[in-house]
């Protein structure tokens, strides 16, 4: 009896590391090797376009380099700048639309299923779509803004205007998601929520600022937190719109690193700026973690 | 007499007043749905402008593709799908890179992904819900911070500008996705009848392709569609480890801007080509977007 056990417990096991171990084994190729190599990597310096001079311990150095490199800084700041613009935009749009989209009228739903297009298109394809309507000469934009007469602008090559050109192309393809997912938390809603607060002789604002917020708050924080992570990301729009320019307005972390890896070959600075680009995702996304959990323990 | 005259003519003043709230209150409300409408509709215009502005410059001449007042109506060519999908500048090979590393690596992705998924959901370990995060984790850190070591190590074993870079790549990124999503599929399916099947004589492996896996099929075509999805469409890894032999869509895309200026009109073809498979797999997944898109977080 306590053998026959034993041998089911050992089947058991067996059978949880044969489904798990492979794919534990793939994501440590793909996931865990490249960060422990990026992370010595950034104690070295390296030119891959001067092998010459080799692999060489620098120690910090490269890190050191990284906090006086006014273009790193630069950087830094473009893509925060980038992420709190598209993300509260596409918020907004996005809850405001929900809601229209939530009401029974004829339609809506169809337009739901339509509106959610863009989030699935090829970036680079919705990257070169607005690059050809942002045209400062046979654009459709200031084509329109011509009708109601607004001179041509010179969207992507101009300094002030370039960072909200690629706001809007964001703003474009990722709005669709927040509304998706806000409609599908309201849908989830309990209809017994409404009903009390009927009783309790809520009025319409009040339902709405003491019932729906709070109950969306959770999703509302994990899809921010999502979006955030991934406009953090943002290299597609740069690379064939503005190419980081004019003159680095829009040069985006990501966008540094490729050049600082691919056009100048330091790859071992390239590590050191993708090693603190990924502290300082964790740092926002803990931030983020530490809100729904908090959230979760207020209403729970 | 006069009294209850009195009464009745208030009665109808009563009752003509309601009537003219009722009639305010529905003017009102057709208001409140035309503007509603507007939103909706403008939201919609927006939405779908500049994909209807691929197709329409797809079937343009240059003439009309580079004139400074857009052109509405015209006469529809198909010069731009002949020049882009054949001759020596085809685009074709690329369209055929992508589909062969898209179906690969979505396989690999979803058969071991579900092996993992279903292994997380129903094996109680120590360091479970650890080894489940990092494997989220994984999906959401920044592909920049990997394509240095990846390039490196790519290059390193010689699969550098081949398919099987891209399908490694791949794989690794979307069986997170996929272990991820599926795992809570597992969890939503009741477990007594695995553990009836168990007492039945069937083994723990029999279980799981017999019992749980049919159960998870949605589960299963909604992680396939995404992961492809993902495939088709990235855009950073296939431009660090491609060149001329593996190259993928997204990167034959932006061929199309050479010295002497953009190719629109073959751009647009190609663009076009795409995201098409993509928006029908799209209108075929609704019901599973919401879960797929946040990593399952919102069902």
């Amino acid at each position: 009896m306590a053998q026959s056990v034993n041998k089911s417990r050992t089947t058991k096991r067996n059978t949880a590391l044969a489904l798990i171990v492979p794919t534990s084994i793939i994501l440590a190729v793909i996931n865990l090797y490249p960060f422990f190599y990026a992370l010595n990597l950034s104690f070295h310096r390296w030119n891959m376009a001067r092998p010459a001079r080799g692999y060489e311990f620098v120690g910090l150095a490269n890190y050191a380099t990284a906090f006086s490199d006014p273009r790193f800084l630069n950087s830094v700041s473009r893509t925060i700048i980038f992420v709190v613009f598209a993300v509260s935009i596409e918020f907004l749009l996005g809850f405001g639309i929900a809601f229209v989209l939530n009401t029974n009228l004829k339609g809506m739903d169809l337009i739901r299923k339509i509106v959610i297009i863009p989030v699935m298109v090829m970036p680079i394809v919705a990257s070169l779509i607005w690059f050809y309507m942002f045209n400062q000469r046979y654009g459709v934009i200031n084509w329109a803004l011509g009708l109601i007469g607004v001179p041509p602008q010179a969207w992507l090559t101009s300094k002030t205007l370039a960072m909200p050109s690629l706001i809007i192309a964001d703003v474009w393809q990722w709005t669709p998601f927040m509304m998706l997912v806000i409609l599908a938390g309201l849908r989830s809603l309990p209809e017994y929520v409404y009903e009390a607060a009927q009783i309790d002789g809520l009025s319409k604002w009040q339902t709405f600022r003491r019932v729906t917020v709070p109950l969306l708050t959770p999703t509302i924080l994990i899809i921010v937190l999502l979006r955030i992570m991934d406009a953090f990301k943002l290299f597609d729009l740069v690379y064939t719109m503005t190419t980081g320019g004019p003159a680095g307005s829009t040069e985006t972390l990501s966008y540094y690193i490729y050049i600082q890896a691919f056009q100048f070959f330091e790859l071992g600075y390239a590590a050191a700026l993708a090693i603190l680009m990924l502290i300082l995702i964790i740092i926002i996304s803990q931030i983020f973690i530490r809100w729904l959990y908090k959230g979760e323990a207020a209403t729970a | 007499m006069s009294t209850s005259a009195g009464v009745i003519g208030a009665e109808k003043k009563n009752q003509a007043e309601v009537l003219r709230q009722l009639e305010k209150g529905r003017t009102r409300q057709i208001l409140v749905n035309i503007a509603l409408y507007a939103i909706a509709l403008g939201f919609l215009f927006f939405s779908l402008f500049p994909i209807l502005l691929i197709f329409l410059t797809s079937l343009k001449t240059d003439v009309q593709i580079f004139s400074e007042t857009p052109v509405w109506i015209f006469k529809p060519t198909m010069q731009n799908y002949k020049d882009a999908f054949t001759g020596a500048w085809s685009q074709l090979p690329f369209l055929i890179n992508s589909l062969i590393i898209t179906i690969i690596s979505t396989a690999i992705a979803v058969v071991f992904g579900a092996m993992a998924a279903y292994g997380l959901a129903r094996y109680e370990f120590k360091g479970n819900r650890d080894l489940s995060f990092w494997i989220l984790s994984t999906r959401m850190a920044p592909p920049i911070a990997f394509i240095v070591p990846m390039f490196v190590l790519i290059k390193a074993i010689g699969l550098l500008d081949t398919w099987w870079g891209l399908i490694i790549m791949y794989t690794g990124i979307n069986l997170s996705f996929c272990v991820w999503i599926l795992r809570g599929f597992f969890l939503d399916i009741p477990i007594e009848l695995e553990e009836s099947a168990l007492v039945d004589g069937y083994t723990r492996w029999q279980v799981f392709t017999k019992i749980a896996l049919p159960l998870v099929k949605p589960g299963l075509a909604a992680v396939a569609v995404f992961s492809s999805i993902f495939a088709w469409n990235e855009f950073l890894f296939a431009l660090i480890l491609t060149a001329q032999n593996s190259k993928t869509i997204p990167i034959g895309i932006t061929g199309f801007s050479t010295a002497m200026g953009i190719r629109w009109g073959q751009f647009m073809a190609v663009g076009f080509v795409a995201i098409l498979p993509v928006l029908i797999f799209t209108f075929l997944m609704q019901r599973y977007l919401v879960r797929g898109l946040t990593f399952g977080a919102v069902k």
